[in-house]
């Protein structure tokens, strides 16, 4: 099993996808961390115009930079997701694949524990450039660099897990879906475009805006525990819910979201024809 | 071969009542054939005949709807490390075109545990060890063929399949394959070769297995697809001629088809036919082999109304004679 993982890691590594994600991965992090950084530090999102490094606590002011990025994070990683597998039938490799390992469900396994392990090195590389572009601007303003290290490093962990199990989200659409680029335009859609879409739309519905929080990106946003200590008004119009998840359930929803897609992959791979 | 010169454990291929129906339409019909170890086995067929659904049903890549095909009496799916066992090659096209042909081999190598120095020496022995580091997306269709020889070669595997394998080479690379799979199957190993030309590998193979819209219409050894051996004689006076080679106890009949004066004597004893007609005082004009056209054969083979190609619209020419005409 692990010479198995170990190819699937060669396999990601032997194409420019990888220096490029990588590369990616770390520049959105300091572009986003650095500009939302300016945003807070300097802009004025709050009503009465004053920036939010002042009405926050630094603590949340220092999550707040270095997750500026995540959304767009998470889609790189759904990407790698989609491509892990996409990439296998878009160019017929998986004949190969299966032929070197007939019995489907260790190629499964081996592609998930390896894209566990892609999706969090890019989110090191992510991290490295948020730490870059938002440390800097944080230094210039005499802020706080990195207050609080536990709680602040618990939250860049479970970056590194939000992006692994969206890593896995992807891997079951481009199972779902063989065509790649098909399989790529969806997810990232439903990713961007609907999902925020219906998110707004249950806000309209008596009853229903509950569902809401249970959706990928706002489960996302409950996992890092962006905005504990925040005023809930504030927190809503820096994108929070209404009343999240705590960030334990929400983890497990997302890692909900990566089994299901995961096991759905499998079984659709398990007696797939390979033509 | 890097290997030094040796047998390895014959293993067969025995495929057994094979279906495959795809939606209503029945692409591989109840097909049964066997490939002995030690031959070159052609797997013949048009285009759509159902050769690739069987080769991918054998490698377990596509589920049977009945029936089965047994490498050394097991499932694909049951070899235990099945690169040792089957070495396949199915299409030039299954490369990453931003992966390098040498981390093509690697990635399929690892799961074997397979050394680099393997990788090497496979890239070595089909001949692209210099365009082995760059991307595949560049490769002519010669070297992703040679570069799926060498990913079916790695795991010195006792059984090959390789799917339409001169498709792009040029005639020395063809040449040169002919001579790989000579050499391979004298270690014992056992090699399927599916081709939509019998003309393309008639030099090739030792066996034939021939199949026309999934169905088997002819399996033998080459010399059985050519029949009993016939000479074509040209002579001033056939009638005659023949006469006196039926005292000698050879056939011969009139075979106008081939101009007037023209014999077919049913040996392919061309010496005994020129004693005979020195003997006879019978001028000979014209004495040469009569070789079955197997291409033509081939065509008739797969062309019967039965087994005529339902994908295709039009009819087959009929052909009269499977004798070359020229």
């Amino acid at each position: 099993m692990t010479a198995l993982i170990r190819t699937e890691l060669r396999k990601y590594a032997t194409t420019r996808l990888a220096w490029g994600m990588a590369l990616a991965m770390f520049l959105l992090g300091a572009i986003f961390s650095g500009g939302f950084g300016a945003l807070y530090v300097y802009g004025s999102l709050t009503p009465d115009g004053t920036p939010v490094s002042e009405v926050v606590p630094p603590l949340v002011l220092a999550r707040l930079v270095y997750t500026a990025g995540i959304q767009v994070a998470y889609l790189l990683a759904l990407i790698i997701g989609v491509l892990s597998i996409g990439q296998e039938f878009r160019h017929k490799t998986i004949s190969g694949t299966f032929l070197a390992t007939p019995r489907r469900g260790r190629v499964v396994a081996a592609k998930v524990v390896a894209l566990v392990v892609v999706g969090a090195l890019n989110g090191v590389v992510h991290l490295l450039g948020c730490l870059l572009g938002g440390g800097v601007l944080l230094a210039l303003s005499d802020l706080p660099v990195f207050p609080e290290p536990a709680e602040l490093g618990r939250t860049l962990l479970l970056v590194l897990l939000v992006l692994a199990l969206w890593a896995l989200i992807g891997f079951g659409v481009g199972v779902l879906i063989p065509n790649q680029v098909a399989a790529l335009s969806i997810a990232v859609a439903a990713a961007w475009i609907v999902e925020p879409l219906l998110g707004f739309g249950l806000t309209f519905l008596d009853g229903a805006e509950w569902l809401a929080k249970y959706f990928p990106s706002q489960a996302t946003t409950a996992t890092l525990d962006l905005f504990t200590g925040v005023d809930p008004e504030f927190a809503r119009t820096l994108g929070g819910a209404e009343d999240p998840l705590a960030w334990w359930t929400a983890a497990l929803v997302l890692l909900g979201y990566a089994a299901v897609m995961t096991v759905v992959g499998w079984l659709l791979t398990r007696s797939r024809d390979i033509a | 071969m890097t290997t030094p010169p040796t047998t390895v454990p014959s293993t067969d291929i025995e495929v057994r009542g094979l279906t495959k129906s795809f939606g209503g339409f029945l692409a591989v019909d109840d097909l049964s054939f066997r490939v002995e170890p030690g031959r070159i086995t052609g797997f013949l067929g048009p285009n759509g005949s159902g050769k690739t659904t069987t080769l991918r049903m054998l490698l377990g890549l596509i589920r049977p709807t009945a029936g089965q095909g047994l490498i050394g009496g097991r499932r694909y799916a049951e070899l235990p490390a099945p690169l040792t066992t089957v070495g396949a090659a199915l299409e030039a096209t299954n490369f990453h075109p931003g992966r390098s042909g040498r981390d093509h081999l690697r990635v399929l190598a690892g799961t074997h545990g397979i050394p680099d120095s393997r990788v090497d020496a496979m890239l070595e022995l089909v001949g692209i060890p210099a365009a082995a580091r760059k991307r595949a997306g560049g490769y002519s269709m010669g070297m992703r063929q040679r570069l799926g020889l060498a990913a079916a070669l790695l795991g010195d595997p006792r059984v090959l399949i390789l799917d339409e394998p001169s498709n792009g080479l040029d005639p020395e690379g063809i040449r040169w394959l002919r001579g790989l799979l000579r050499h391979l199957a004298g270690e014992g190993r056992t090699i399927l070769v599916s081709s939509h030309l019998l003309g393309e590998v008639e030099q090739t193979v030792d066996d034939v297995v021939i199949i026309a819209n999934g169905h088997l219409v002819r399996q033998g050894t080459i010399e059985q697809l050519h029949g009993d051996p016939a000479t074509l004689v040209r002579a001033a006076d056939p009638a005659h001629l023949a006469e006196a080679l039926h005292g000698q106890g050879i056939t011969a009949e009139p075979a106008t088809e081939h101009g007037p004066g023209a014999l077919r004597a049913l040996t392919g004893d061309m010496v005994r036919i020129g004693d005979v007609a020195l003997v006879a005082g019978v001028a000979v004009h014209e004495l040469r082999p009569l070789r079955t056209d197997l291409e033509r054969l081939f065509l008739e083979l797969t062309e019967a109304p039965a087994h005529r190609n339902r994908n295709l619209t039009g009819d087959a020419t009929p052909s009269t004679s499977t004798e070359e005409q020229a």
